[in-house]
């Protein structure tokens, strides 16, 4: 582990690297705070220049804003009450009413020691953790990896939300549709071309990201008219001091240990990610806080400020164990990260952590600089970088939309790719009217062929038969924790139903 | 019955993945795959029930519980098509009078129909601003950009 662990040290002290974490943590945070673009906006906005880079800076530079963007949604959280992205929605509970005190400084310095906290023990955990689970699942055969992307894609319908658990599924369904489009891997036909000579291809993965995620929110928020709305105006010179004094440190250290580790956990379980963790350690504080200190939760409570971040951020880094060890995302931001990484031929995995352990390590020990550049160097400079929200919509969007469509134009140089953009971006548009979650369709097209490929494999191996899913306890392990999941809703359902009736 | 979301939305998916079902019979195979354990069909053919079950699901699902109607008040479509018919027009100048050029006409387009008006502000903020990426572009970073067909044919490759 010591080797790895220098491996990835040379590789993110290189001066081109840690210039990546800096440049990715600025446009993390510029892109975070803007209202309605989140960590998955700006982590699909950064695809395009991920291809002429490195695997390991170009995951370096994600990952660095990924934390900016989690960290600039804290930011207009506190100051704006208008959250970023929808992890940080719970921040803006205590977060809102401590600015409106006139100490947004000290709310602000708090959320960044938290993230920096959250972040910093998710990462040493990280550490201990990836190699052992990688070095677990290098047993993982054909059969085994087809029962975890089951479990992968099965997690993050269970994890969706009230009401929402089959529409995520028949968005992950219809992204596996999309996955089929194309020439087939395995015998090389074409399907679902329609003798169109651009689909041979099938739909790119950038093409896809950006379309639902960077073109489709921008477009929605005109939509809505949010290009109208006047930004508040934030007032400088009405920060207030950064410092935290002795007992407010010693109020909050408690809770930031708590919600590390808990939000961690959270986000180390398939599909769950921050915005799940956010939500349960507010709800956790709330719980471990005594019944005068709980009257204070959502009027400015300190600690209903440092647990939702230190959670939101633990989850962030939790996010990567089964991305880096298993080559599945625990959430929507580490779905493009793994089509970014596999577009750049490097296949997350337990191989991964053998086959180029220097992109391994080298995320992991970046992600410590990433901490500490969002401490050290955003947080004095938040009062400017929020300068950047005074350019006006207007001009900002037109921007970012022409971002997004040279961001696909600029690696395949073909028209058709923009005009396919506008068509995914209208059935996008239409399918968030009606309420489906997109996330689970992007993860459904990155896993779609690899799904594919170790199905046919094992059953080929196993004569057409699917006895494979459960003749070997590890995948009959998986399987069961897949289908648990995928009935759990409905039991509680049932369940729920049962004592309505026993209590009327 | 009331339509709810969850009704319009189980009902596109049940039309798609009855015409994803119908495409996949489209789907040719190799000689002797069909007699295979898995095929380009398989996989195809398994996604097309899956999706069918599940929008039934989702049209039966809707009704029993009662659910959001669509409401299309407060969206503003005009801007919305204005928007995507820019990146179309785009797409078409790209080809036919090269990267600079369109760039400046999309971003003046889009400012203007976001409602800026003024043309010192269409400007400045469009010029300069596709003047720096092409120059980063094509003399930076040394990338190819075609001159477009119209600018070839006026004045020569």
């Amino acid at each position: 582990m010591l080797d790895g662990i220098f491996v990835g040290l040379s590789t993110a002290i290189m001066p081109f690297n840690i210039m990546m974490v800096v440049v990715g943590c600025f446009a993390g945070t510029f892109i975070g705070m803007l209202p309605g673009l989140g960590p998955i906006s700006a982590v699909a906005l950064m695809i395009p220049i991920t291809y002429g880079l490195d695997p390991s800076s170009g995951i370096i530079l994600m990952a660095g804003v990924y934390y900016g963007a989690v960290f600039g949604g804290s930011t207009s959280s506190i100051l704006i009450n208008a959250p970023g992205c929808s992890s940080t929605v719970v921040t803006s509970f205590d977060g809102y009413p401590i600015a409106q005190r006139g100490q947004a400084g000290k709310a602000l310095a708090l959320a960044a020691y938290c993230s920096f906290t959250g972040g910093t023990v998710g990462a040493i955990i990280l550490l201990f953790a990836a190699p052992a689970l990688a070095t677990v699942s290098l047993s993982f055969q054909s059969g085994d990896y087809f029962a975890l992307m089951v479990l992968g894609l099965t997690a993050v319908a269970a994890f969706s939300g009230k009401g929402q658990v089959i529409k995520a599924m028949i968005m992950t369904v219809f992204g596996l549709m999309i996955a089929t489009m194309g020439t087939d891997v395995m015998t090389g036909v074409p399907r679902f071309t329609f003798g169109n000579l651009d689909l041979l291809d099938g739909v790119s993965f950038l093409l896809l990201a950006m379309a639902t995620f960077a073109l489709t929110e921008v477009i929605m928020s005109v939509m809505k008219g949010q290009h109208l709305e006047k930004d508040p105006e934030i007032n400088m010179a009405a920060l207030g001091s950064m410092k935290l004094s002795k007992e407010e440190v010693k109020e909050v250290a408690p809770t930031v240990a708590r919600s590390s580790v808990f939000g961690f956990i959270i986000g180390v379980l398939p599909g769950a990610g921050a915005t799940i963790a956010s939500f349960l350690a507010y709800g956790m504080e709330r719980n471990f806080a005594s019944a005068k200190e709980k009257l204070k939760f959502g009027k400015g409570a300190l600690r209903g400020l440092a647990a939702p971040e230190t959670a939101n951020n633990a989850a962030s880094t939790g996010s990567f164990v089964p991305l880096l060890t298993l080559g599945i995302p625990g959430s929507g931001t580490t779905a493009i990260m793994l089509g970014a990484l596999i577009a750049a031929g490097v296949q997350p995995g337990p191989r991964l952590f053998v086959d180029n352990p220097d992109v391994f390590w080298s995320v992991i020990i970046s992600m410590y600089f990433g901490n500490l550049v969002l401490l050290i160097l955003n947080l004095p400079l938040i009062p400017y970088i929020s300068r950047l929200l005074a350019i006006p919509r207007q001009i900002l969007i037109p921007l970012i939309l022409f971002f997004s469509v040279t961001g696909v134009y600029l690696v395949s140089f073909n028209t058709f790719d923009i005009q396919m953009m506008v068509f995914i971006t209208v059935i996008a548009l239409f399918l968030k009217m009606l309420d489906f979650p997109m996330a689970p369709m992007l993860l459904g097209y990155i896993l779609g062929d690899i799904m594919e490929q170790n199905l046919s494999r094992s059953m080929v191996l196993s004569d057409g038969s699917l006895s494979f899913l459960w003749e070997r306890p590890l995948t009959l392990t998986i399987m069961i924790i897949a289908i648990i999941l995928l009935v759990m809703p409905l039991i509680s359902k049932l369940l729920g139903k049962r004592n309505k009736t026993a209590a009327s | 019955m009331v339509i709810t979301k969850d009704h319009i939305g189980g009902l596109a998916f049940l039309c798609l993945s009855a015409a994803y079902g119908y495409y996949t019979g489209d789907i040719p195979m190799l000689p002797g795959d069909e007699y295979e354990p898995f095929n380009a069909q398989t996989l195809p053919t398994v996604l097309a029930f899956m999706g069918g079950i599940l929008s039934i699901a989702l049209i039966l699902n809707a009704s029993k519980n009662g659910g959001e109607r669509l409401s299309l008040q407060g969206y503003d479509f005009a801007i919305v098509i204005k928007l995507l018919v820019l990146v179309i027009l785009f797409g078409v100048a790209l080809e036919w009078i090269g990267f600079l050029l369109s760039t400046i006409l999309f971003l003046v387009g889009g400012y203007w129909v976001l409602g800026e008006r003024r043309w010192k502000t269409l400007l400045i903020a469009s010029v300069p601003f596709g003047l720096f990426i092409w120059f980063s572009l094509s003399q930076l970073l040394d990338i190819y950009l075609a001159p477009g067909r119209l600018i070839t044919m006026l004045f020569g490759g």
